[in-house]
């Protein structure tokens, strides 16, 4: 999926405008000419500078917004690909109440099954890959992992 | 002497050996695997290594990324499949080898030359780095301004294909740098009165997105089929002293070229292994041979890489500037385990520093024995099959995001940046200068406003120091000299239109 640079340039531009609005509002050390607004406002100088560069280049090779490769055709390929975001975000959202040995099972299963893992390997995987991590980080390195419906 | 002698004590302690030796283990199985890089496996090994004393966690990192470069020569032979960016070099050439029956001398060749390659970059590493920590100690905030910024810019300017491109990822990075606290006005900037955000974005989970997310992200989109690799039957160390006299200026030639790349801010192994190959094949009496499975051209780049790797290290522990991504990560842990790198640790703690020579040491000699056995065994290792490894590699990450705060924002962090990350390198932004960008911003924007500060607002008193005034026209020269060679190209292919 590759994005035409003028598109990219324009939301960079925007960002950077953005950006540099909001550090102006940031308060000056007092007495001092360079203070918190300085270094952002340079950046986003310098953000703008290659989103116009962006999009001067795109416009010359202008092919649409979006040029789609081959795996950006395939059905399958968005699917797999939020199905793995679907699933991060259910672990920051979900592990708290549900704990972190059934939210990881419930990721790792899921994942393994899209990627076509039989389901007794994918079971079996499921479970060991949970238990280790649990053991290394929450045993080993002390991490309090989210114990949610384990917990007291 | 007693800094090395306690520095022997550090280091030779059975849960530091240990420790290494696990990480040796793990560096070459990511470096082995395609799709998996070496920066990925320092990625992965950060969350863990976060909970060890200062000098196994170093130790760690610094045997994981050599194992991982030159394991990433094994698939790249056997496959054509390099396992990490620095081996595509010269893996057509080393394929060649396999394909014309001579794997073995292919991959001896690789572990021999690493190896040498890891220590002559180390024993220029404990040469030079005292002596210019000396340096060092006279610097002001002028010459760490830029310092700094030569950083950034060889890391935009050296290491990608487009200027441009390099610039936005450097600039993303920089920006991500600013937000919080953490500045010399101590304001709250781009927090938009989230407390979360107020200690600014966490690195290590931004970097387990940036470098590990974002290739599981790949994984799940592609369908490649996983080849079975051949097996490599013969000898290895078969030619390996006719190799070494034969090819001794080669080998030297990419020992120092590869040294002073890695030394360079902002440039690593992957640009010194490239550089290396094609010098070697326009020094060569033999030009035609290259790229017909011909051993010379891997030599060279092998050799390079390695060095490479420690080279980066300069730069690192006597100013704090990153030499490439894995050394900018690496700056990133010391910094949260107060070991702040820079010429004062070489005063006060040198100990620290003389453990870190002899964990390079140490690294190199144990990459023999290592390597053979993964080369042995390489046949495994290439079969472990990557559609049950990338999902346990997605719930590490998880974990390993969340265990850096103990709060789920810490995966938030990791998501937003495995999609930035993914968006990036499917539109040719390369994901290194960002990296840089997060890790030295801080120290670019301190003593930017230090000198600011100090000089009353005059640009004049940055090149007023000697040594400021000659890092200031170098950071300058890599600035314009590609407009400058732009200009002229235009020219000259306007010229013929007016005649």
């Amino acid at each position: 999926m590759r994005i035409n640079d003028a598109v990219t340039g324009a939301v960079l531009l925007a960002f950077a405008i953005a950006m540099f609005a909001y550090a102006r509002t940031l308060p000056a050390i007092p007495g001092q000419e360079y203070g918190a607004a300085v270094f952002p406002m340079l950046i986003a100088t310098g953000l703008a500078g290659c989103g116009v560069v962006m999009i001067a280049s795109g416009r010359r090779r202008w092919q649409g917004a979006v040029a789609w490769n081959d795996w950006a055709r395939t059905h399958h390929a968005w699917v797999r690909l939020a199905v793995v975001i679907a699933l991060v975000l259910a672990y920051i959202l979900a592990a708290p109440i549900l704990g972190f040995v059934p939210m990881s099972i419930v990721i790792l299963l899921v994942f393994l099954l899209m990627m076509g893992v039989r389901w007794w390997i994918a079971a079996a995987v499921a479970f060991a890959a949970t238990i280790l991590i649990q053991q290394t980080f929450a045993g080993l390195l002390r991490v309090p992992l989210p114990l949610g419906l384990l917990g007291p | 002497m007693s800094a090395i002698q306690t520095a022997l004590g550090l280091v030779f302690q059975p849960t530091v050996l240990v420790t290494i030796f696990l990480a040796a283990l793990f560096g070459l199985v990511v470096g082995a695997i395609p799709g998996l890089t070496a920066t990925m496996a320092i990625a992965l090994l950060v969350p863990v290594t976060f909970f060890m004393d200062p000098v196994p966690a170093v130790g760690a990192m610094v045997t994981c990324s050599a194992m991982a470069i030159f394991a990433g020569d094994i698939p790249g032979t056997l496959l054509r499949i390099p396992g990490t960016p620095a081996s595509a070099a010269y893996s057509d050439e080393a394929y060649m080898m396999t394909r014309n029956g001579e794997g073995e001398i292919a991959l001896g060749a690789n572990l021999l030359f690493s190896v040498i390659g890891g220590l002559f970059g180390t024993v220029v590493l404990i040469l030079a780095a005292p002596v210019l920590a000396e340096v060092a100690l006279q610097f002001s905030s002028f010459e760490y301004f830029w310092l700094a910024l030569l950083g950034l810019t060889c890391a935009v300017f050296i290491g990608t294909g487009s200027p441009v491109k390099g610039l936005v990822s450097l600039f993303i990075g920089l920006f991500v740098a600013t937000i919080g606290l953490n500045n010399p006005a101590g304001v709250p900037r781009f927090t938009f009165g989230s407390t979360e955000l107020t200690g600014g974005v966490n690195f290590i989970a931004a970097m387990i997105g940036l470098f590990a997310v974002s290739e599981v992200f790949r994984f799940a989109i592609s369908h490649s089929v996983q080849a079975g690799p051949q097996a490599v039957m013969g000898n290895l160390f078969r030619g390996w002293g006719r190799m070494m006299v034969q090819y001794w200026p080669q080998q030297l030639r990419g020992n120092v070229l590869g040294t002073i790349i890695g030394a360079l801010p902002g440039a690593g192994a992957d640009i010194a292994a490239w550089v290396s190959y094609a010098i070697s094949k326009k020094m060569s009496r033999t030009p035609e041979k290259y790229g017909k499975g011909h051993v010379e051209g891997i030599i060279e780049s092998t050799s390079s890489n390695n060095a490479a790797l420690a080279g980066a290290w300069v730069p690192a522990l006597v100013f704090g500037i990153p030499g490439d991504s894995i050394t900018a990560i690496v700056i990133g842990v010391l910094y949260l385990k107060n070991m702040n790198p820079g010429p004062m640790i070489f005063l006060n703690n040198p100990q620290y520093i003389y453990a870190v020579f002899i964990i390079f040491i140490l690294a190199n000699l144990v990459m023999l024995p290592l390597g053979w056995a993964a080369i042995k065994g390489a046949r495994t290792i290439l079969r472990i099959p990557r559609e049950i490894l990338m999902p346990c590699i997605l719930m590490f990450c998880i974990v390993g995001a969340f265990a850096v705060n103990n709060s789920a924002f810490g995966v938030a962090v990791m998501l937003v940046f495995g999609v930035l990350g993914f968006l990036m390198e499917e539109n040719d932004i390369p994901v290194a200068p960002c990296i840089l960008g997060i890790v030295l911003g801080p120290t670019l924007e301190e003593n930017f406003v230090t000198s600011m500060i100090k000089s009353d607002g005059s640009y004049l008193a940055f090149f007023e120091r000697p040594i400021a005034g000659a890092l200031g026209v170098a950071t300058l020269l890599v600035w314009l000299v590609p407009v400058l060679l732009m200009a002229l190209r235009s020219r000259k292919a306007a010229a013929p239109r007016q005649g």
